[in-house]
């Protein structure tokens, strides 16, 4: 067995075998339910336009996918330093790119636990309508992407902190700096710092895509490149990141200095 | 006697001009409804409302505020406009003589229900505003897409999530027995 399995199959372990470490999953589903419910019938949501709904929905599950897995991966290596087993990790024979590799697969093994959860919702939201198989792909693909950027930033700031505290403030106030243009009026997305702006955040390109899937029913992949390309370049700059900051997690070793 | 007269007479007239003017600029502005009278669709559609603000006489009114006046006509009640249309009025500087006006209104029907609507405009300076004629709604009730699967999904994955919970800790259990 490679060893990036080991490590991704001990954190799923570790992520799945209780009831509590799995609550989430629960309160993720209630989410769901109570947004599809209100959706499909509370009087003034449901006079939204069914592709908004979905637009709508799409946004909350990428949304809450991130907020989950982003809060997961601070502490997936931060724990490692701070219960010490880090050392125990580095004295077998298995490399830091496998110990990155397994994390990054237990990180995309939650936002597929998402995804599968928020499958059935979707269906129910998008029967009726022609854009079901758009509807799941886009959601599957883009919330892909995003996860493994903000997964590979959270481990990159993971390696520079080694504590849990700092990087889970750290990430989450990116999150939410991302997450704010989202909720400017059309107005104020206009002003040109705010288009340059939206054209680089991965979550603006997201919702972009999304609309522009499902509401404006450009389906192709061709025809959203201009939203997906922005989204693997930030890939890509999380990806340097991260080599980076295991460079010099190796330079400096397990204890600082 | 016959100079105080006349003068009297045009005193008179000018004082009483603006009073004159007034009534004039009021009865020469008319509104018509120009989209058909009766509109009719489901709740969540939106219709246009057309209309036009004529100023048929030979002077410019100035500062006309035209506004829309819903009334549920099963309840006797005027309705809220708030989540039926996003422009509540439209100001008009000045209408010059035998000059029309559009005026347009987008309208999304929120409830079910039977509506009339009316075009108001008030003329500034003048007590009495002016009213089109009704415009109908008849609003269906909105069929929703899939409200029926919607309750047994929303219900019953977390119900499944519990109980693969339940599952889990059995199967745990079993195992360090």
């Amino acid at each position: 067995m490679k060893m990036f399995k080991y490590i991704w199959l001990k954190d799923l372990k570790a992520e799945l075998y209780t009831w509590k470490s799995l609550a989430w999953l629960l309160v993720t589903s209630m989410i769901f339910s109570v947004i599809a419910y209100l959706l499909l019938t509370n009087r003034e949501l449901s006079l939204l336009d069914h592709t908004e709904m979905l637009w709508l929905f799409g946004k909350i599950i990428i949304g809450s996918a991130l907020l989950v897995v982003v809060i997961d991966a601070s502490s997936l290596i931060t724990s490692e330093f701070e219960n010490e087993t880090i050392e125990d990790l580095i004295l077998t024979p298995l490399s830091v790119k496998d110990f990155v590799l397994g994390k990054l697969f237990a990180s995309l093994t939650l936002w597929l636990l998402v995804y599968t959860v928020a499958v059935p919702y979707m269906v129910v939201i998008s029967s009726g309508t022609k854009l079901m198989g758009a509807f799941l792909g886009y959601t599957a693909l883009l919330g892909t992407i995003a996860v493994l950027g903000f997964t590979m930033f959270v481990f990159a700031v993971s390696f520079f902190y080694r504590s849990l505290k700092n990087t889970l403030t750290t990430s989450l106030t990116l999150l939410l700096a991302l997450s704010i243009p989202a909720l400017f009026s059309t107005t104020l997305k206009n002003n040109a710092l705010a288009k340059i702006l939206g054209s680089i955040n991965p979550l603006d390109n997201i919702f972009s895509s999304l609309d522009n899937v499902l509401v404006d029913y450009k389906v192709s992949i061709a025809q959203n490149l201009t939203f997906i390309m922005p989204l693997v370049l930030f890939c890509v700059a999380m990806f340097v990141i991260l080599i980076f900051s295991t460079k010099v997690f190796k330079r400096r070793g397990i204890i600082k200095g | 006697m016959k100079q105080t007269i006349s003068i009297l007479i045009l005193g008179l007239t000018l004082f009483a001009y603006p009073f004159y003017a007034r009534t004039e600029n009021a009865s020469s502005i008319e509104l018509h409804i120009l989209s058909p009278r009766t509109l009719s669709g489901t709740a969540g559609d939106f219709v246009t409302v057309q209309g036009e603000i004529t100023n048929s006489n030979s002077q410019a009114v100035n500062n006309i505020t035209t506004y829309l006046s819903l009334v549920n006509a099963d309840t006797k009640m005027p309705v809220d406009l708030e989540d039926w249309s996003a422009d509540r009025g439209l100001f008009i500087e000045t209408i010059d003589a035998k000059q029309t006006f559009p005026l347009t209104w987008k309208i999304h029907f929120v409830q079910a229900g039977n509506y009339t609507l009316t075009i108001v405009a008030d003329i500034g300076g003048n007590d009495m505003p002016i009213a089109s004629k009704l415009v109908y709604f008849k609003v269906l009730p909105k069929k929703n897409l899939n409200p029926g699967h919607v309750l047994p999904v929303a219900l019953g994955e977390p119900i499944l999530i519990v109980f693969a919970f339940l599952a889990l800790r059995y199967w745990r259990d079993r195992k360090h027995h």
